[in-house]
């Protein structure tokens, strides 16, 4: 067991753990108070994508609790509650401004209120206290590469595989501590699993490609830099808190998708998670956070998640098709048919309680004690995007992802995009990994057939 | 808990304030993003963006070329200043070549209006930044309504969206002085004129000497500002780090500071601008690129636009950074030479920061904005000329460096965007005013060196008195002419 602590109380995590999972399995739900209303807000995507669940962590302010490993003796505070996160007065700001705050008409009638306006808005801005300490630079590094492959789930490890067969040297950087990404969570009977990820682990490490896990992508940027001026590309990653510096020929960025909150009310309670996030904590973490479940959600992603949900140990208070509760629905339409799933249909939604105890979906109340939502994971196009790639918005995928031509290669010549980032999740992943690992390969002039 | 439906979690940001800025015009994601705050926080977006723009897909029917992504800043996720200031020498080293910046497309803007332009204007002012827009107010406000602001992008695509909103009237010459006197004045009460708040924070300006001949010219400057009634005076490291105890004060020896500079948030002085000068009749056209100047016996007669052709009686040049390529449509050369300036946003922090600060020599510039965020740049000497506004690894390096070398105790506070914008470069540093000598009816409004933001008000004021018929020795002071003539308004207190 792992001590640490929350705001001064003593708590017990597991090895294994991150801050948000040691919270969620003793049962805190509140991690902060949001930063303009000061909502109670607790982790959403668990998987470090979202903002929800900044905390202070050992003097460092605005760390994701979902992303920061459990060390014994930590302390964790919540933030933005300066008379405590479960009756922060500051919460009056909720209720002044129901409808949300329009910062830019208020008060614009008198020069005095507007005076005092801004210094009551100045007082209350921001979220983290200053860092506790000063931190002199962490030593970073520079590499040189040929192909970099971003993310390690099915379409990133293909890319990697095909490159490397082919003659190219890859290195393969994954986020989190294990390679297989979305793969691990089994949503998709027709897409890889996990033992396609064993499997083809195995072949990375005969194919020679180079494997970095924990290795956070931050930056993807035209190579501006002396080092290495023929090489086209300068990646930057995080690993762990240090900055890696990669120049190369070519980038793959297979970096998958994000999971979405649907913006219904409630949607930002303690207790509302994606759906991918609490198949991550149970399988990876072991910890549920609850017991009684409702899923909501559009398309395929619902039925996969609800049925995943199920398989890893949760009881489904109600599963909630909610197209059309937002415009534009994504996904594919749910079908008529998942009689294991008893699918209810509502376009009116709303979470109660804090931590969430009832989803009003239509005219039922469904107690619960947490809500999942599954929606088709957002592309994450943004490191493409960064280097100059162009994406569009798809409302099958509801979201942006990155355009390429057949051979994966996106408007930027020395850059490739596969699997979700580049709208193709799911069973077409690794076939798209494939594909955009030959043509990178072609790309830097490996030749090796 | 009140039963608000949360779009953008980071900051806030509700569905019915996406519908107001929908109703309001901010009907694309970029403006949206400025309007509401959405996509600003720690996730960057990566939660909300997509259901921003499900909604203005559906809401308001955008055309499927105009449903893209806002621009992708880095970094992807939150990293700490320590970590870019530790990245090796060899990429903070910039390359020989430098690398071109990518062409934009020349295609008509997808979000260009279907309306077509007027046929003729008295006025026609090219570029809707604070400089045009200000101006058009002014103008319509004297009585000269028929003016058109053609801008090519969205409000705030170019340097006034892009500035750090530092506003102080610590300048070395009188002329500058001045007119940033009345400009943040005007700011004071801009929100009484124009209907909307720009959060004018009077937390000073303090400049940093590292060496004691730097603060001699700092005296020199203080003595000229106490002449102009500025409250300017030279503090000791000691009182500087009084006023930023997290300062290590081995880096410098004192300073110069002025406790009535401030910073504003610069996007609402344009809508402020833009509605204001639309409610006083005057037009103010988005998504227009303007493609050539119609100069005939020696006067301009028309603009040429990618939605057809205006003829007009005067053509304001009011393009910033790009005020030389249009005055080149009528055959005009200007001096000015545009260079990219890059900056940082950092996570909201609860509020530490009262003054901008700025170290003389380095071009490192830094203040907390009213929403808690660190926001600063720093100049670089080894960047070429060129219109470019991308972002790159080795300025967060070196702002990194430089931030945590004079503030050891931001090393962990996080990163969560960079950007770029263009200076507008002048060789004595003063701006282009007036007449264009040969083309009748071209007047310049242009060279403002990465400060016009802060003097907008007076000098868009000033211009329409003088297109008025005032007279106003500010014209032929700052009339381009005076490169030729050997008659510099040499400026030296230009940071970044």
């Amino acid at each position: 067991m792992l001590g640490f602590s929350l705001d001064g109380d003593r708590l017990e995590g597991r090895e294994g753990d991150t801050v948000a999972s040691a919270l969620l399995r003793a049962g805190v739900t509140t991690f902060t108070r949001s930063i303009k209303f000061h909502r109670p807000r607790g982790p959403f995507c668990l998987s470090g994508s979202c903002g929800q669940c900044l905390m202070r962590v050992d003097g460092v302010p605005s760390l994701p609790a979902c992303r920061v490993r459990l060390r014994e003796g930590m302390r964790c505070a919540r933030q933005n509650a300066p008379l405590g996160a479960e009756a922060d007065l500051l919460r009056a700001a909720d209720f002044l401004f129901p409808e949300g705050l329009d910062h830019h008409h208020l008060l614009v009638g008198s020069r005095l209120l507007g005076r005092v306006a801004l210094e009551v808005a100045r007082r209350l801005a921001g979220l983290g206290q200053l860092p506790d300490e000063a931190q002199p630079p962490l030593a970073g590094t520079l590499r040189k590469e040929q192909i970099v492959v971003v993310g390690g789930g099915p379409a990133g490890i293909s890319a990697a595989l095909a490159a490397a067969r082919r003659g190219a040297r890859v290195l393969l950087l994954e986020r989190d501590t294990r390679l297989g990404g979305a793969a691990l969570l089994g949503i998709d009977a027709d897409a890889p699993g996990a033992e396609w990820v064993d499997e083809h682990s195995h072949a990375l490490a005969s194919a020679d490609v180079e494997v970095v896990l924990d290795a956070e992508a931050i930056g993807l940027y035209p190579n501006d830099a002396a080092a290495a001026p023929g090489k086209p590309a300068l990646l930057a990653f995080r690993r762990p808190a240090a900055v890696v510096a990669v120049v190369a020929d070519a980038v793959v960025v297979a970096t998958g998708g994000v999971s979405q909150p649907l913006p219904f009310p409630g949607v930002d309670r303690p207790g509302v998670y994606a759906a991918r996030g609490l198949l991550a904590l149970a399988l990876h973490r072991g910890v549920r956070a609850g017991e009684r479940l409702c899923v909501v959600g559009e398309g395929s992603e619902l039925i996969g998640c609800a049925r995943a949900l199920r398989r890893a140990g949760y009881d489904l208070a109600r599963v909630v098709d909610a197209s059309g509760a937002w415009p534009l629905p994504s996904g594919s339409a749910v079908p008529e048919s998942a009689p294991d799933l008893a699918i209810l249909r509502a376009r009116e939604l709303r979470a109660r309680g804090n931590p969430v105890k009832e989803l009003r979906a239509g005219d039922e109340a469904i107690a619960c004690d947490a809500v999942a939502v599954a929606l088709p994971p957002a592309p994450l196009h943004e490191l493409a995007s960064e280097a100059g790639a162009q994406a569009r918005f798809s409302e099958e995928l509801g979201g942006f992802p990155v355009g390429t031509d057949a051979s994966g290669r996106t408007s930027v010549p020395w850059l490739f995009a596969a699997g979700r980032a580049a709208g193709a999740g799911g069973a077409r992943a690794a076939d798209s990994g494939t594909r955009a690992g030959v043509g990178a390969a072609d790309a830097v002039g490996a030749r090796r057939p | 808990m009140n039963d608000k439906a949360i779009v953008c979690a980071c900051e806030d940001v509700t569905k019915r304030e996406l519908e107001g800025a929908i109703a309001h015009g901010h009907a694309d994601v970029e403006s949206m993003k400025r309007y509401t705050g959405l996509g600003t926080g720690p996730c960057q977006g990566k939660s909300c963006l997509a259901a921003a723009m499900r909604l203005c897909a559906d809401r308001a029917g955008l055309p499927p070329a105009a449903q893209v992504p806002f621009r992708a800043r880095p970094p992807l996720s939150p990293t700490s200043l320590a970590a870019f200031a530790g990245l090796p020498d060899e990429v903070v080293r910039r390359r020989e070549s430098p690398l071109q910046p990518p062409k934009g497309s020349m295609a008509a803007h997808p979000l260009q209006p279907r309306e077509p332009l007027p046929p003729h204007a008295r006025v026609v002012i090219v570029g809707g930044g604070i400089m045009g827009l200000a101006l058009a107010w002014n103008l319509a406000g004297g009585g000269e309504t028929d003016v058109l602001v053609l801008e090519r992008g969205y409000l705030c695509e170019g340097a006034s969206g892009r500035n750090g909103g530092g506003v102080r009237a610590q300048w070395t010459t009188a002329s500058h002085i001045e007119l940033a006197k009345e400009s943040i004045d005007f700011m004071a009460r801009f929100a009484q004129e124009l209907g909307i708040n720009v959060w004018l924070r009077r937390g000073g300006y303090l400049f940093l000497a590292g060496d004691e001949h730097t603060l001699r010219l700092l005296e020199n400057g203080a003595r000229l500002h106490r002449a102009h009634g500025l409250a300017t005076r030279i503090i000791g490291a000691g009182e500087a780090s009084e006023l930023v105890p997290e300062l290590d004060t081995g880096k410098f020896v004192g300073g110069s500071w002025n406790p009535d500079d401030g910073v504003v948030f610069p996007w609402p002085f344009l809508w402020g601008y833009a509605d204001g000068a639309r409610k006083r009749g005057a037009r103010v056209e988005t998504f227009t690129r303007v493609t050539g100047l119609t100069v005939e016996a020696g006067a301009v007669r028309a603009v040429r636009t990618d939605r057809g052709t205006v003829r007009a009686d005067r053509v304001v040049i009011a393009s910033g950074a790009w005020s030389p390529s249009v005055a080149a449509m009528a055959g005009v050369a200007l001096p000015n030479v545009p260079y990219r300036h890059e900056i940082v946003s950092s996570e909201p922090l609860k509020p530490f920061l009262g003054p901008l600060v700025t170290m003389m020599g380095t071009g490192l510039y830094f203040s907390q904005s009213m929403r808690g965020e660190i926001v600063g740049g720093m100049g670089d000497p080894a960047e070429p000329p060129g219109l470019n506004q991308t972002s790159s690894l080795r300025f967060l390096a070196r702002y990194a460096r430089a931030l945590t070398d004079l503030v050891p105790r931001l090393g962990q506070v996080k990163l969560l965007r960079q950007w770029a914008g263009c200076y507008d470069v002048t060789p004595d540093h003063s701006p282009i005013l007036g007449e264009t000598p040969g083309v009748r009816g071209l007047l310049q409004m242009s060279g403002f060196v990465g400060h016009g933001f802060m003097m907008a008000p007076a000098v868009a004021r000033r211009m329409a008195g003088w297109m008025g018929g005032a007279r106003d020795e500010l014209f032929e002071r700052f009339n381009v002419s005076r490169f030729a003539e050997g008659r510099f308004e040499k400026e030296t207190l230009i940071i970044g």
